[in-house]
């Protein structure tokens, strides 16, 4: 599509991101590079390094070395001009506790100089979310609503969500992911950029254009969520009888028994399938991983877990 | 029409509405100047992005299966391919290619293979009949 192809500044860009606490390095050595209009996975196990560079991006953090730019500026130095263009939602949301929601929104939008009142009705209609509430009585699952309202009202360039279903229950946070980031980007795609930082991946998996998979700080797999898909395969062939000479070197075995074998591949999958089929397999059958299988596979050591 | 989207295909998310539409189109199921989904609601209802959903459309408008009117939303169009005569002949043999390839390796031979296409034919033209009577 043209509107993503267009060469145009990248709303993020980070380059050799160091930021270490103490003797810890948190991030070591990141790169990061979001283009206008995707929704970009930002993916990684818990202590990976994921809040730590994004308090990076808002200036919450100064990095240790490396550089980060957001909309082509540096945070530390325009940070007005970089706050007034996104919005955040952490993954631990504290409202004022006097303040009910009508108050609660009402307060976010007197730091903004726009705030699509047609957006927040609509969204606060679809939740249902009671505007004379006060804040304390919202469940977790109303609290997050209510953050997300507050982030695409003023529709910013960037949304940046920090494991936004974390606790939440799995119908409301399939439910509420999709018509916010909907919502949101639907009257300017072209320009409305996401960044989810998730390890819950599989409730992305439609909605992630592209994604990065860090560990230990560092970058480990950045892809497009549909090349993923084509790339990691699953290859499950069951023979009449063991196909003792058959070399699968380059894919890695997750299950073989006398008859039966599956492998994952990475990219080879046709001259693995070549192989397999020259034993004249009685059954074959390819399956794409989804994107947290690839999560797993990527960061699993080979031979763990088969 | 229902769309039916499998990640595990490992075909593209976007491919696979296009083929839905195209086969969709070819089996009646869908008609000349029939509405697809809007963009959003068709996301919403898939969970996937909208930008899928919006590239799925970009690709079947650049085809010829669609077409888009400003503020009104995408229609299928009447069965006129914008290709000239040769060219469809030609994509049509890259796709049987792939096919005669495929049967190589299956060990299906030429007259199965032809009796093969026959069944297919008749298949889709059968449907498309009961999709007229509806």
């Amino acid at each position: 599509m043209t509107e993503l192809t267009m060469t145009s500044t990248p709303v993020i860009e980070m380059t050799d991101l160091v930021r270490r606490y103490g003797r810890t390095e948190a991030v070591n050595g990141l790169n990061l590079r979001v283009q206008p209009g995707r929704c970009y996975g930002f993916f990684g196990r818990n202590g990976a390094g994921k809040t730590t560079t994004i308090r990076c991006l808002l200036n919450l953090l100064r990095p240790t070395s490396g550089q980060v730019r957001v909309f082509g500026l540096d945070p530390a130095r325009h940070e007005v001009a970089v706050k007034s263009r996104l919005a955040y939602v952490p993954d631990h949301i504290a409202f004022y506790p006097w303040m009910t929601v009508r108050e609660t929104l009402d307060y976010f939008a007197s730091f903004r100089s726009h705030w699509n009142l047609d957006v927040e009705a609509s969204l606060l209609k679809r939740f249902g979310l009671d505007i004379w509430q006060k804040t304390p009585h919202l469940s977790k699952g109303q609290r997050t609503q209510l953050a997300l309202i507050a982030a695409v009202s003023p529709e910013p360039d960037l949304l940046v969500l920090d494991e936004p279903t974390s606790g939440l229950d799995p119908i409301v946070r399939r439910e509420f992911i999709q018509t916010v980031i909907g919502a949101y980007q639907d009257a300017d795609p072209g320009r409305r950029t996401v960044l989810v930082s998730t390890h819950m991946i599989a409730e992305f998996e439609g909605l992630i254009d592209e994604f990065t998979i860090i560990d230990q700080g560092r970058e480990v797999l950045t892809l497009d969520a549909d090349a993923a898909r084509e790339r990691y395969q699953k290859v499950y062939a069951r023979f009449a009888s063991e196909p003792h000479s058959l070399d699968l070197a380059g894919a890695r075995m997750l299950n073989r028994r006398a008859c039966e074998i599956e492998v994952l591949v990475n990219g080879n999958s046709q001259n693995v399938i070549d192989r397999l089929r020259a034993f004249s397999p009685e059954s074959l059958t390819v399956e794409s991983l989804t994107l947290e299988e690839i999560f797993v596979a990527t960061l699993q050591p080979a031979g763990a877990g088969a | 029409m229902r769309f039916q989207i499998n990640f595990k295909s490992g075909k593209a998310v976007y491919l696979q509405l296009v083929d839905q539409v195209r086969l969709a189109a070819a089996s009646g199921a869908i008609r000349a100047g029939d509405a697809l989904p809007g963009i959003r609601p068709l996301a919403e209802e898939l969970r996937v992005n909208r930008n899928t959903v919006a590239k799925a459309y970009t690709e079947l408008e650049s085809q010829g299966i669609v077409e888009t009117v400003v503020g009104k939303g995408c229609f299928v169009r009447g069965n006129s391919s914008p290709f000239r005569k040769d060219v469809r002949r030609k994509l049509l043999a890259e796709t049987l290619d792939d096919a005669v390839v495929q049967a190589h390796h299956l060990q299906i031979d030429r007259s199965d293979f032809l009796r093969l296409a026959e069944e297919r034919f008749d298949i889709l033209e059968s449907k498309r009949t009961r999709a007229a009577n509806d």
